[in-house]
């Protein structure tokens, strides 16, 4: 039983990183970043490119993914998303097609392909990270045997999550950005420089994705569409947690996770998957808002 | 010291301002008055760079405010407190207030002592949400969120509508020493003539989004009250 529940809090522990780049970009910006799941993605091909060409591990990827990844996304505030603000839907189609865009780059190597040139780590095949040996087998707490790796996505993410609430919380930009969640017009005319808040925000969800993507490229196949997934549940976690609320994106992580380690314990993958769903489903329809509503927009 | 030229302002296609000048002396308080849905509001919210677009020009001193984003306009030392007040339920009176001095060019993030002169009642209560004051309360916070950007200009919207009778002689008292004791130059939104007369030195009458009359309070004769005013 304790494997299950260990399994179920490691599936929710790779929602909820995927999650919290999200709940913070689409709770304070109203930004639909479908490319979301792209930066995950990409935050994948770091680890495997790192490992090929600098020799180094999943540990130094995680701070490379984040800087990539955030760099990426400022790109594409800057130049993109910054001009959609307040049309929910034209972003959504502009990340989409942005999303696109990126996926399409690293299965044509950035278009070198076409002369023939070929980078090792990127195009349309599967990549393979290995994992170092710290992170590999078994070790036994009461009897179960847990897995290393499981237990590593784990506490990056508790870390991460941690992070992030210190951030939004405790810091000046996070006070900043939860004004901005709340009234964004007023925040502006309380002196906030809305751009630039939003321009950070996005990078720093970004970044959460990127490390995503580095635990995810650990015991998951890398490939160009990895992302598309991802980013359904990703917002399927904010959206059942209550847009802009943390707290609400942990718990319904959690939850999610655990509902889909057990239904496919009992049963199978495809079938908790369903269920997963319907729970949702249920919950939107019960509580439209989400569990942790925030009481502005 | 604040001066608007032609100023055309617009939400969408609605064309709501039109042609708007008037000047804003300095030290002084300008009251902005007329019937409901004649753009006194969207006056302010122009102001502040908080309408979809405008024309003509708005100067603050030497500065071409008019062009800015919001933010900028705050911090060369304008404060706004909206109609509705627009406080942050779910922020403690401290983070309310504190939200203000995002506009300190100092960078400093500190409630002004004349905030807790003022308002003994929100210091007392920092740590309480802004959501649980009454509506005069909560129009006390505003006003002291405002304060904390130690502005030079103060733009009220009507500051007084919703708020239980014994708080508005409260308010209208902090907005006279505002201006006359700390030296604040203040736009009111007003209905309230009375109250107009007893606070401020000028006024500028609106009516259809254009302004139909101004000058010295003095001006404000019960004539023009009455032709644009009575309901």
């Amino acid at each position: 039983m304790l494997e299950v529940l260990f399994i179920g809090l490691s599936l929710g522990s790779i929602l909820l990183l995927v999650a919290l780049g999200l709940a913070i970009t689409y709770g304070a910006m109203g930004v639909i970043n479908m490319a979301h799941g792209e930066m995950v993605m990409v935050g994948a091909y770091v680890t495997v490119l790192s490992g090929i060409y600098l020799h180094t591990n999943i540990f130094v990827a995680i701070p490379l993914a984040f800087i990539v990844t955030a760099l990426l996304g400022l790109l594409i505030e800057r130049v993109v998303v910054r001009r959609l603000y307040g049309r929910l839907l034209d972003t959504l189609l502009a990340t989409w097609g942005i999303a696109i865009l990126i996926q399409q780059a690293v299965r044509l190597e950035f278009g070198l392909s076409f002369f023939g040139i070929h980078i090792q780590g990127l195009g349309p095949g599967l990549q393979n990270v290995s994992v170092p040996e710290v992170l590999q087998g078994t070790f036994t707490i009461a009897g179960a045997d847990l897995n290393r790796y499981r237990a590593f996505i784990i506490l990056v993410t508790v870390i991460l999550s941690l992070l992030t609430w210190f951030i939004v919380y405790r810091t000046t930009m996070g006070t900043q950005v939860r004004a901005i969640i709340r009234n964004p017009k007023m925040a502006a005319a309380c002196g906030i420089d809305v751009t630039r808040v939003n321009a950070l925000t996005f990078a720093l969800g970004s970044g959460l994705a990127g490390v995503a993507g580095v635990m995810m490229s650990g015991f998951k196949t890398v490939f160009p569409d990895m992302g598309t997934p991802m980013v359904v549940d990703g917002f399927l976690v904010v959206v059942m947690g209550g847009v802009g609320s943390l707290l609400g994106s942990v718990f319904s992580a959690g939850i999610l996770g655990e509902i889909n380690g057990l239904v496919a314990a009992a049963t199978n993958d495809i079938l908790a998957r369903a269920v997963v769903f319907g729970v949702v489903i249920a919950i939107i329809v019960l509580k439209p808002k989400g569990l942790f509503a925030l009481k502005g927009r | 010291m604040l001066a608007f030229s032609h100023v055309d302002s617009f939400y969408d296609r609605s064309h709501i301002l039109h042609d708007v000048c008037l000047d804003v002396p300095e030290g002084k308080v300008t009251a902005v008055v007329g019937r409901n849905g004649t753009g006194k509001t969207t006056l302010l919210k122009t102001l502040m760079g908080l309408t979809d677009r405008m024309d003509g020009e708005i100067r603050l001193d030497e500065a071409d405010l008019g062009r800015q984003p919001t933010f900028r306009r705050a911090r060369s030392g304008i404060a706004y407190v909206p109609q509705g007040r627009e406080i942050i339920p779910d922020f403690t009176i401290r983070e309310n207030i504190l939200m203000g001095s995002f506009a300190r060019t100092d960078g400093k993030r500190e409630i002004p002592p004349l905030v807790a002169e003022l308002f003994p009642y929100l210091i007392q209560n920092l740590d309480r949400n802004g959501g649980v004051l009454s509506g005069g309360q909560q129009q006390q916070l505003a006003i002291a969120r405002a304060l904390a950007a130690e502005p030079k200009i103060i733009l009220l919207d009507e500051p007084n509508e919703g708020i239980q009778p014994s708080i508005v002689e409260e308010i209208e008292h902090v907005i006279i020493r505002l201006n006359r004791e700390v030296g604040l130059t203040v736009i009111l939104v007003e209905q309230n003539v009375t109250f107009v007369r007893q606070a401020a030195h000028r006024f500028a009458m609106m009516e259809k989004g254009r302004v139909v009359a101004s000058g010295e309070i003095e001006d404000l004769s019960d004539a023009l009250v009455h032709r644009h005013m009575a309901v």
